[in-house]
């Protein structure tokens, strides 16, 4: 759930960012496009303003010029139609003119208004203007400079007989020499190029012009139809939305310049305007909203395409991380669980096999070690053994494949192993049953070589079964791999009968077991250990222990850099025999020592040896055998020493045999015993007292084995 | 084996009952070996119950002797048997020793 809160987090971190940049970039992109739009707006309004003024100026200096002429011809009324005559002739733009009489200044002449104008044709033709029906000095162009004194420009009009032209005014005072204003000089200027003009204007694809008259007339507009025909107001009326429609109006009218927004149909405009300079008139730019700012939003709308689909990228990520991360978690979790169990899984496994040396402490018939060192954490190796009513029992194996599988065949492998040897003692039977057993729940096909053998210890009689095991080495007078029938594996075939053999071992003869761990270690040049590595290994007597640490050590260099490739399982069984009046075996402890002096007193009653001498020859057997324990074997070692002692006539001959270190007591050098006590060692008495009791001593080193042969003459 | 310590007179008596063999070697030289301090005395070996010694044994005789030496002080061996006595005599302790 935390997760799932720290996604959304981001997504929505992730959103507020986007939108705010988004919308912080479309504010100044819109103010950015609001200026450019107000600067052409503006520009263009400016110069059409100037070539307007261009032209209203002509009218007004073609005017101003004719004034004076007039002033002149004030004298001779008749010529004043020569005047606007002139005056038309001279400036294309007008299209007429009229000097027109304050009425009352000619006494002769109380209303004189002769109109010159070019026809439909293009000739001027003139009329006069005052008329009963026409009375011009009410008109606008006449009243307005009248009063004012100064020019003035008419409202636009609409002239009704010369086709609907659009026309304008222009009147100015004609003062007489006392500064009287004696007429008014007009010129109509037709303002038809002010609609291309105006028109013409094209900012924005939907953009318009607009001018309108200081009375509120259209002047310009697209639609034709409206021009002198509608005011602003009137539009404004009609459309729903008046309000800002008339705001404008309101500031145009008053002649400022600026921008409004205006809504107009339901759709938001911006109107620029600007006056027109003496004539009243305003002049806009009507720019549709969506004109403006179309292009920034349509890429408004495609960033905010990109940021949603941006959003739902990360979305999708942080849901696939997510995903992954649980898997991943679930799968280290899983892993470290596994990893667990195989610890303990690998615990019980080596809790079920034995793995106390020396098994048997109490026993001198039997030395024995055995180790076994899994490639993975769980091995599919197994050994087992142990003594029922005076056998040992005993058993290799290796189940196919590593690991938790194998490890797991083992484990039921040894428990079936114990439960059929506990009332079994035929090696071939125990065998044949196991397979039995094992084949009928066997669903995974794994299958096990075994070795299976029975040591009667009170005879050395081994039976055995083999069941596709790598043969055994026997260490008797030579070593060799011992005879095995084709059997094959357990857990093959399930109502196989399996064939035991028999030997008979020797006391002091041993027998080496090992799983193909050991045969097949391979180093990094792919060369295995193999079997004659192991006999070269395996000469040299040394106890059981001592055999199996030699082997690993020579395997471990052997193997060097090399990764293992497979359990190795080792037994060693050392069968040393029974004890009997003339053979004891003592262990390499000096305790045992104490059993020496029985066993002597025997020898000595058979032999017929006084009571001095067998204590003499205690002695001596002590010391050698004191000697063998403190300096044969590393300390703590549970080795054997093999003390026999052979009867003649003549002599007893003691014969002290042990399997560790090559040591020779007969080189010890003699001890001056005549010397004084401060320069008497405190050694070398043991030795002293072997050669001063017993009549000869012998001692030779054969097969790694140490052995001292002592003989005391019988008198 | 039992190994007494007695103190008499000036007198050091060591009693030794038994076989004084390799096992029992060690736990009888650490018996004895505070008495290498006092070896400016006299230390009496009583060997009247010694029925066996090993070389081990005589290995403990020797190293007092040697501190008795060390320090100008004796030991001697008191009631020693025929058997032992073949035994000290195969190793020179004979000389060694003041034998009573």
């Amino acid at each position: 759930m935390k997760k799932y809160r720290t996604g959304l987090l981001l997504v929505i971190v992730a959103a507020v960012t986007l939108e705010v940049t988004a919308v912080i970039q479309m504010y100044f992109s819109q103010k950015g496009i609001k200026a450019e739009a107000s600067l052409r707006a503006e520009s263009e309004l400016e110069a059409t303003q100037c070539e307007i003024l261009d032209v209203i100026d002509q009218a007004e200096s073609a005017v101003k010029n004719n004034v004076w002429i007039a002033c002149w011809a004030l004298d001779n009324p008749d010529s004043l139609s020569a005047v606007c005559r002139r005056l038309i002739e001279n400036n294309p733009v007008v299209m007429g003119s009229t000097v027109a009489l304050v009425p009352g200044y000619l006494r002769s002449l109380p209303l004189y208004a002769p109109y010159v104008f070019r026809d439909p044709s293009g000739a001027l033709t003139i009329r006069s203007l005052a008329t009963e029906e026409y009375d011009y000095p009410a008109q606008e162009w006449f009243a307005k400079p009248l009063e004012s004194g100064e020019g003035y420009w008419s409202e636009p009009y609409l002239d009704e007989g010369g086709g609907d032209i659009l026309m304008t005014t222009y009147s100015a005072p004609v003062r007489d020499a006392s500064g009287k204003i004696a007429a008014i000089l007009t010129a109509d200027i037709s303002l038809d190029w002010l609609s291309d003009m105006v028109g013409g204007i094209k900012v924005y694809p939907h953009a318009f012009s607009l001018m309108v008259s200081r009375t509120g007339q259209i002047m310009v507009c697209p639609a034709e139809t409206l021009v002198m025909r509608r005011t602003v107001d009137e539009i404004a009326n009609r459309s729903g939305d008046s309000a800002s429609i008339r705001l404008v109006n309101q500031a145009m009218r008053s002649g400022t310049s600026g921008n409004l927004p205006v809504k107009y149909k339901g759709s938001k405009n911006y109107v620029y305007f600007a006056p027109v300079e003496r004539t009243g008139w305003s002049m806009s730019i009507v720019i549709p909203e969506s004109d403006i700012y179309g292009t920034l939003r349509r890429i408004g709308g495609l960033i905010w395409i990109l940021q949603i689909l941006g959003l739902a990228m990360i979305v999708l990520i942080i849901r696939s991380y997510d995903r992954s991360q649980t898997k991943y978690k679930a799968l280290s979790e899983k892993k470290e669980r596994m990893e667990n169990e195989l610890h303990i899984a690998s615990g019980i496994q080596m809790a079920m096999i034995p793995k106390i040396f020396p098994p048997f402490p109490d026993r001198n018939d039997l030395d024995m070690s055995a180790a076994i060192i899994p490639a993975k954490e769980v091995g599919g190796d197994l050994y087992d053994f142990y003594i029922r009513e005076g056998k040992l029992f005993f058993c290799i194996g290796d189940v196919s494949g590593k690991g938790i599988p194998a490890s797991l065949v083992m484990a039921v492998t040894r428990t079936t192993f114990r439960n059929i040897s506990a009332h079994q003692d035929d090696p071939a039977l125990i065998v044949t049953m196991m397979n039995a057993s094992l084949s009928e729940s066997n669903e995974n096909c794994m299958f096990v070589t075994f070795f299976c053998g029975v040591l009667d210890l009170e005879n050395g009689r081994l039976r055995y079964c083999n069941a596709g095991h790598n043969p055994p080495m026997i260490l008797l007078d030579t070593i060799h791999p011992i005879e095995v029938d084709a059997n094959i594996p357990l857990g093959v075939v399930a109502d196989f009968q399996f064939s035991g053999q028999e030997i008979t071992l020797r006391p002091d003869s041993a027998i080496f077991l090992y799983t193909d761990g050991l045969t097949e270690a391979e180093n990094l040049a792919h060369e295995q250990f193999g079997e004659t590595r192991i006999e070269s290994a395996l000469h040299g007597w040394r106890c059981a222990e001592e055999h199996l640490r030699n082997i690993s050590d020579r395997v471990i260099e052997f193997v060097g850099e090399a990764p293992q490739s497979d359990d190795l399982t080792m037994l060693f069984i050392h069968y040393l025999g029974k004890e009997n009046p003339h053979r004891i075996i003592l262990r390499n402890n000096i305790k045992q020592i104490s059993r020496l002096e029985g066993w002597v007193e025997g020898i000595a009653g058979e032999a017929g040896l006084d009571l001095p001498t067998t204590m003499n020859v205690n002695l001596a057997l002590e010391e050698a055998v004191t000697n063998v324990i403190l300096y044969a074997y590393p300390e703590g070692m549970h080795a054997p020493v093999i003390l026999t002692a052979d009867l003649s006539p003549t002599a007893v001959t003691f014969t002290l045999s042990d399997n560790g270190t090559p040591f020779d007591p007969t080189a010890a050098p003699e001890v001056d015993i005549d010397a004084p006590a401060t320069e008497r060692p405190i050694g070398g008495l043991g030795i002293h007292l072997v050669r001063k009791i017993m009549d000869t001593v012998a001692y030779r080193h054969r097969d790694g084995k140490n052995i001292l042969t002592m003989t005391k003459n019988i008198k | 084996m039992e190994v007494t310590i007695a103190h008499q007179n000036d007198e050091i008596i060591v009693s030794l009952d038994g076989r004084l063999d390799t096992p029992v070697a060690q736990e009888v030289a650490e018996k004895l070996e505070p008495l290498k301090e006092e070896a400016g005395g006299t230390i009496i070996l009583d060997c009247s119950a010694l029925t066996y010694i090993s070389s081990s044994g005589l290995r403990i005789f020797l190293s007092l002797r040697k501190a008795a030496a060390a320090a100008g002080g004796k030991v001697i061996v008191r009631n020693i048997d025929d058997n032992i006595r073949g035994i000290f005599m195969m190793t020179g302790f004979l000389n060694l020793f003041e034998i009573q």
